[in-house]
């Protein structure tokens, strides 16, 4: 079975819903990826600010601090005893600061300031200062972080900035341990986005301050150093998350800015995405709603041409047109197919009235036509009467004759008085019985009333001799015909029965399909059609055969008051 | 929505005659219909979406506490806090002065769950004599979160710590990691209710016996507190002066051997291991008093504690039984100020 097509309808709303998400998606992606782009790009701009703001205040911090190295070597000029108070009310300035030390030549310590520490008596090992790589300091130092380990139960994380000095005491070297959580102030607060952070590390990804640096030490916490200390200077997507790095002019740590782009999506996104969506939901629904209202325009009217069409092809005759409206298009549609229905119609009816001519004419013809074995026979017939001198009976036979011609010619008229074509068959039965003597009895049942109704000349003839020819003539004892014409309610039957041999279905079937040849004149089937032209399918001539028991044949048709239109068609 | 299709269509219908008009309208909608929750579903995550935001305030959690003055709850509760401002939420930190006080422990635990505390990070005191209050406050409602020192309950969401047996055997691995032939290892533990230091000895135990340079062990229990661990080593010293290995097996414990072998002027010749980092610990094995460090993490158990607290509030599942390990090392005199240990012995802030 051929699976059912979809209706134009169907395919018109599931194209443009389907054009309509295809496009929404297409739009949405390419938003969305723009809108992330730009909040990357944005994310980056935003960091490199920032981190250049850092950078900036951690140049001024250092810059600064040399400056105060410098002020420092000034105070080492003095001698030791003159230096206590400067040193002291130095530290007391610069908290951030917590201890400055000397040291000779070989690296030994000479004098230390902090204030509130005490150093210890054994110093196990001096992070701040490598006795064993002095070389590297020649101009000027800045160390990892680490531990400062000479004072007794104090133990900050500093940086140390070394300087080479020379003074009169012997002091080569100047170290200056500068505490790193009193960097917080510069780095801690700045936030880069909402989670984003940044830190300080040193040129070898050493971590100089930074805001979770206790957690990344408890190992609760990671910061890829390995990573940003290989980052060149500027921005850096790495996976989720955005590296702004600077290196500060000094050139000795840098400033790392960090944030994540899964926050800026799922924040910034988000949003973004949610508003898209229900605007593409929106323009989705409206599509849907706009193309099940434009198919329903077109395809309505469509639907019902179709269905005009489908009741025009089961019904012709009676199908009137009502135009269909709808677009330009459909209304021509329409108006050519009314055109067409016209037209049909009119050739249609053309074509009928033109067989109906045809049928008339063919039988007017055969009408016309004497059946010359008929004719010959009947003469024949006179001719030996004439000769053995009966002529009572010759003049009877040829009056009959002459009456048959009569009403067979009835001046071109098709229909005619029942009383005639009851003489009709009267006067064919009495030639008929002459020639087949003792063969055959006949009797007429007429009710009086039919006789004034009309009928097709020439209807009773061919039944008739019908039964003459294939039922009685072939009986062995004497056949008999019997012709009734009998009125009921609205019409008016003609009944011939015979006692013949009867006919066999296929025999009937036969009769009805047989065109007339010049033996049997009209023939059965020619009243038969003669009858349903001019009355109608209902009309017409009905066989009831049994072999060997008779044959009836009844002939129906309407009570006809007087000879409507022959001329007519 | 309208029900516009109240009636079933049969499939029936579908044969001409049928306005194939209405048909497709009805398959339109058909359509719509099947993919409505489709679509309800992504507006209503479009809605939802970024606000999966907890109902309600922050969450409200409880940090009991063995003791508040040792240098390893300080570090604890400086976790604790970095985790709070991390993960947003209230963070109230209790604990008795010292560490033998369980029954103020479970008062604290009762003002906890009083004040509607939605989660407590836990350290018992008494394996066993916190257990009734730390069930009761389970049966509450509050999840309990331990961190270093264990509890006897069922209830318990998430357990952090060290791993108490093996640093008890970190520490036998510190007391035979000496040049003497022979060795006498003399423990001042505290009382037997507290679960890790009875673990801790029992680890160092295993990894002594079987020993054959390990000669003798003394055991001598005494409370929590720097002066009275102190105080009963000299006097274990002095009864077995063929000690030379002292273990003490949390911070007041070992400051209070470190300093019984400095006093007796011992150092060099008495080797305290000491638990955590005390200053004074640190001081002492700079001058060879104290020969190893057992480095714990408190740091870590704080902020961990707060944090699986936030995550099991967050209906996040933890397995009870499975320690979270914080890690634990040993740091000596060679390599104290190696940037590793340099990391685990000083805080930095």
């Amino acid at each position: 079975m051929k699976r059912e097509r979809m209706s134009m309808n169907l395919i018109m709303v599931l194209a443009m819903a389907a054009v309509a998400i295809c496009v929404l998606a297409c739009a949405l992606v390419i938003f969305v990826r723009t809108y992330r782009s730009a909040l990357i790009r944005n994310a980056e701009t935003t960091s490199r600010q920032a981190i250049a703001q850092v950078s900036s205040t951690m140049e001024e911090y250092l810059d600064d601090m040399n400056g105060s190295v410098a002020l420092l070597s000034e105070y080492l000029e003095l001698p030791v005893q003159q230096r206590q108070t400067r040193f002291e009310t130095f530290l007391e300035i610069r908290p951030d600061v917590v201890a400055v030390t000397t040291y000779d030549e070989a690296g030994q310590m000479k004098n230390c300031y902090s204030l509130g520490r005490r150093l210890r008596g054994h110093i196990l090992q001096n992070l701040s200062l490598d006795a064993a790589r002095l070389d590297l300091y020649a101009d000027g130092y800045i160390s990892a972080p680490h531990v400062m380990s000479i004072f007794e139960e104090s133990y900050p994380w500093v940086v140390t900035l070394i300087e080479p000095v020379s003074t009169n005491e012997g002091e080569r070297w100047v170290a200056v341990d500068i505490g790193c959580s009193n960097i917080s102030g510069y780095i801690n607060g700045v936030g880069i986005g909402q989670r984003g952070y940044c830190f300080l590390e040193d040129m070898d990804g050493n971590l100089v301050y930074h805001p979770q640096q206790q957690l990344i030490y408890s190992d609760l916490k990671q910061e890829n150093t390995a990573l940003t200390a290989s980052l060149s200077d500027g921005s850096h997507v790495e996976g989720n998350t955005i590296y702004t790095v600077q290196t500060l002019s000094s050139g000795s740590w840098r400033v790392v800015g960090v944030s994540s782009v899964q926050e800026l999506i799922t924040d910034g996104l988000q949003e973004v995405l949610r508003i898209s969506i229900l605007s593409a939901l929106f323009i989705l629904a409206a599509t849907l709603l706009l193309s099940v209202l434009l198919s329903r325009l077109l395809s309505q009217p469509i639907q019902n041409l179709v269905s005009a069409m489908r009741s025009f092809e089961k019904n012709a005759d009676d199908f009137s047109y009502e135009p269909v409206s709808g677009v330009r298009e459909v209304q021509n549609l329409s108006v050519s197919f009314e055109h067409m229905v016209r037209k049909i119609q009119k050739l249609m009816a053309k074509v009928r009235s033109e067989e109906v001519n045809l049928r008339k004419t063919e039988l007017k013809a055969l009408q016309a036509q004497i059946n010359p074995h008929f004719l010959y026979n009947t003469l024949d017939s006179i001719c030996w009467m004439c000769e053995q001198g009966r002529n009572t009976e010759a003049v009877s036979m040829v009056n009959a004759l002459a009456r048959l011609f009569r009403i067979s010619i009835s001046r071109g008229h098709e229909l005619i008085p029942i009383r005639s074509e009851v003489q009709h068959a009267q006067s064919y039965l009495q030639i008929q019985s002459v020639r087949y003597k003792e063969r055959f009895s006949y009797e007429f049942d007429v009710e009086e009333r039919c006789l004034d109704y009309f009928c097709n000349k020439i209807t009773l003839q061919p039944i008739i001799e019908n039964a003459i020819y294939h039922g009685v003539n072939g009986l062995v004892d004497e056949g008999r015909i019997i012709i009734r014409v009998l009125e009921r309610e609205d019409d008016i039957f003609f009944i011939v029965e015979d006692n013949g041999v009867g006919m066999a279905p296929e025999q009937v079937a036969e009769i009805f399909r047989r065109k007339p040849d010049g033996r049997s004149g009209i023939g059965i089937r020619n009243v038969n059609d003669r009858l349903r032209i001019w009355f109608g399918e209902k009309y017409g001539i009905t066989i009831v055969s049994v072999p060997d028991e008779g044959t009836r044949v009844t002939v129906r048709m309407p009570k006809v008051r007087e000879e409507i239109g022959y001329e007519k068609h | 929505m309208k029900s516009i299709e109240a009636a079933p269509r049969k499939p029936a219908d579908r044969p001409d005659g049928k306005d194939p008009l209405k048909r497709a309208a009805a398959a339109a909608w058909r359509c719509l219909k099947r993919c409505a929750p489709l679509l309800l579903a992504l507006a209503l995550l479009a809605l939802t979406g970024c606000a999966a935001a907890r109902k309600g305030g922050p969450y409200s959690i409880y940090l009991i506490s063995k003791s508040t003055s040792t240098e390893f709850w300080k570090s604890v509760f400086a976790g604790a806090n970095a985790a709070k401002s991390e993960y947003n939420v209230d963070l109230t930190i209790l604990g008795p002065e010292t560490e033998e006080d369980y029954e103020e422990q479970n008062a604290y635990i009762r003002q906890a769950v009083a004040a509607g505390a939605d989660a407590i990070v836990f350290s018992a005191i008494s394996y066993t004599g916190n257990a009734q209050a730390i069930d009761e406050a389970v049966a509450a409602g509050v999840r309990v979160v331990i961190i270093d020192c264990d509890v006897d309950s069922d209830g318990v969401s998430v357990r952090i710590g060290t791993d108490n047996v093996a640093a008890g055997r970190m520490t036998g691995a510190a007391a035979v990691d000496t040049a003497a032939d022979e060795i006498v290892v003399g423990i001042v533990n505290c009382f037997v209710e507290t679960r890790n230091c009875q673990e801790r000895e029992s680890g160092l135990r295993e990894a002594l016996s079987g020993n054959a340079r390990v000669k003798d062990i003394y055991v001598v229990n005494v409370p929590t507190d720097a002066q009275k661990a102190k105080l009963a080593a000299e006097q274990l010293i002095r009864e077995h002066p063929e000690i030379n290995v002292l273990v003490g097996f949390n911070e007041p414990l070992a400051v209070g051997v470190a300093e019984a072998v400095d006093e007796l002027g011992l150092s060099g010749q008495v080797r305290a291991i000491s638990f955590d980092t005390n200053m004074r610990c640190i001081e002492l094995m700079q001058t060879d008093a104290v020969g190893a460090l057992i480095v714990q993490n408190p740091y870590a158990m704080g902020y961990l504690g707060v944090e699986k607290a936030w995550q099991v509030l967050q209906g996040k599942k933890f397995d009870a039984h499975e320690l979270i390990d914080t890690a634990t090392q040993i740091v000596t005199k060679e390599n104290m100020f190696t940037m590793e240990s340099q990391k685990a012995l000083f805080s930095f802030s």
